[in-house]
């Protein structure tokens, strides 16, 4: 008889979620959320946010291992459309990523690799930029918004050069002229130094914020690809950046080892 | 280091010649001629204030003095050595010392600690005078690392909101509370310390605590501990010129506290050459050159440019700077 019941009102809850009807959250869909303002009339994105999810390990899909949580994709549609051959190095950077993944250096991690490693970052807003001090390398990122369009290249850099602008509620940073040394996640997959990333920052919510990242590298890639996640807002009354000097520890764990492979042929 | 060299030529095509007639250390490592007068920091920083007008400062919206801009650091030998010095080599002009108390301009070292400097100064391996012929420590800079005070004391931009008082560099930052929290546990510790910052006055005060004791203040060997705490005063002597003071208390090393002091102006002003470090301080108006790109801050990437710069220095035989720890 229990089960019965319970069968019941598994079938109705089924038909319930098939049946198109507005729902709370397709209301809220439909509703934007209204951010507070600064003085300077944008979207205030300001705080300290950080992820919840495993992106920093393998942005696919992926079964937990030691040390590895497992996760869903954030990769909209599941995969990252490499070319045959890039697949081909993908794979390789995976067997080897205790050795190759640049993390393990301690080297600047590119964009949109330093948001989704389990480090907050805090957004600073001014009239002329917006600075992201992240808590990782104490890393500092200035994204202008200033006029000035990219500067001409070509330009190998780690953090590439950001460039930002508003659509509606929405902070969307242009960034270009990265080196080909940095990977998006420690599951090796990589790109070159084509790559241009669109990175979108919409507030959804006094505590949340949409992160979204397209990617494009026609050097790697068949297609353009997005990712996206939710930032979190750290709501510890004393949440603030601490630091995590990463060449710091390194240097020092290695600096005795004779056989350390850190310091390269010298 | 190539990128940087790339951004420097880039937006240096004009100004490049002006660099190299007015030496500051805006392109990295200045190299300074024997004829060079003395340069000007804590002696004649406290002759200048002291006839200097009273100030009155303009305030946020928050009803705080408005400290906001950006503001050049201590320039000079960029951190060479910071007592006072005559010409010891093209990196290390003659310059006045940071100290501003004691009178005398010297670290007012224990014999334990003054032992330990004197022992740090032998063996740079420099080639300058009284080494010891062993190399022991180089600068933990020399690593691309930051701490403080040296990011204290070079060129950065305050942006205040708040609750808080932000300090943004050429690479790195501080946020400092001013909302009355606690800091951290001093068991935790930082090569940044923890800072906490309340106003008094006119005056922005930053305590600093849990530092690390890893970071040096110049790059020849004054150094502090885990013990050390630190003070910093930071205020307005006129609308250019923010008048900075950092007192140094740690009786484990120091027998008393004592206190660096210089101006650090706004990019343009100032009677001197203590210009900023930051590319963009130095450059926003030097004429003849008007870049759109100026006032930013590019990449400067310096532990990732120097994988060279460790391995030749782990090479030569220097030890890595684990801080030091004074007799109980």
């Amino acid at each position: 008889m229990r089960h019965r019941f319970l069968r019941l009102m598994l079938g109705l809850a089924a038909i319930c979620t098939l049946t198109p009807m507005p729902s709370v959250g397709q209301t809220a869909a439909t509703t934007p959320y209204t951010p507070l303002r600064t003085a300077d009339g944008h979207p205030n994105l300001q705080g300290i946010w950080q992820v919840v999810n495993t992106a920093a390990w393998d942005l696919e899909a992926h079964q937990a291992s030691l040390g590895v949580p497992a996760g869903h994709s954030v990769v909209e549609g599941g995969a990252i459309p490499y070319q045959p051959s890039a697949l081909a190095k993908k794979k390789d950077n995976f067997e080897q990523r205790a050795t190759l993944d640049p993390e393990t250096r301690c080297y600047l991690p590119g964009v949109p690799r330093i948001t989704y490693m389990p480090y907050p970052f805090q957004i600073i807003q001014q009239a002329d930029k917006v600075s992201i001090a992240y808590e990782y390398l104490r890393a500092i990122r200035y994204i202008y918004m200033n006029g000035n369009p990219h500067p001409p290249g070509p330009i190998d850099w780690w953090m590439g050069d950001s460039r930002g602008r508003w659509e509606g509620n929405t902070l969307v940073v242009d960034v270009i002229h990265f080196n080909d040394q940095t990977w998006f996640d420690r599951a090796g997959n990589f790109h070159s130094d084509a790559l241009h990333v669109i990175e979108r920052y919409t507030p959804t919510g006094p505590d949340h914020l949409l992160y979204e990242a397209t990617i494009e590298d026609p050097n790697v890639f068949s297609r353009p690809w997005k990712i996206s996640m939710p930032l979190y807002r750290r709501q510890e009354a004393n949440s603030e950046l601490l630091e995590y000097q990463c060449p710091a520890y390194l240097l020092e764990q290695e600096w005795d080892n004779p056989v350390s492979t850190l310091f390269g042929e010298h | 280091m190539s990128q940087r060299i790339f951004a420097a030529v880039q937006m240096l095509t004009v100004g490049f010649c002006v660099l190299i007639l007015a030496p500051g250390p805006a392109a990295g490592q200045a190299f300074w001629r024997e004829d060079t007068p003395k340069i000007p920091m804590a002696a004649s920083w406290l002759a200048e204030k002291a006839e200097l007008p009273p100030y009155n400062p303009p305030q946020t919206a928050d009803g705080v003095p408005d400290l906001q801009g950006v503001w050049g650091g201590s320039g000079g030998d960029g951190l060479s050595y910071l007592e006072e010095h005559e010409y010891v080599d093209v990196t290390t002009p003659a310059q006045e010392s940071f100290v501003s108390d004691p009178p005398d301009g010297k670290i007012p070292y224990t014999t334990w600690g003054l032992a330990r400097r004197n022992e740090i100064l032998a063996g740079l391996g420099r080639g300058w005078p009284d080494e010891s012929g062993e190399r022991l420590y180089s600068s933990p800079s020399a690593f691309c690392l930051n701490y403080m005070p040296r990011f204290s004391l070079s060129a950065l931009e305050i942006v205040q909101q708040p609750g808080s008082v932000i300090m943004l560099g050429e690479e790195g930052y501080r946020v400092i509370p001013t909302d009355g929290r606690p800091p951290i546990s001093e068991d935790a510790k930082f090569w940044f310390g923890n800072s906490r910052g309340h106003w008094e006055g006119d005056t922005l005060v930053v305590e600093v605590t849990s530092l690390n004791g890893r970071g040096w203040f110049d790059s020849t060997g004054h150094y502090y501990t885990e013990n050390t705490r630190m003070t910093e005063r930071w205020r307005l002597a006129d609308e250019n010129t923010i008048d900075y003071e950092v007192t140094i208390v740690d009786p484990t090393v120091y027998s008393r506290p004592w206190t660096m002091n210089f101006p650090r102006r706004r990019p343009g002003t100032g009677p001197d050459m203590r210009g900023g470090r930051m590319a963009s301080a130095v450059m926003v108006n030097a004429p003849a050159f008007e870049d759109p790109y100026a006032g930013e801050v590019w990449e400067d990437a310096c532990y990732e440019g120097n994988r060279e710069g460790p391995a030749s220095l782990r090479a030569l035989g220097y030890d890595w700077f684990r801080g030091m720890t004074p007799p109980q």
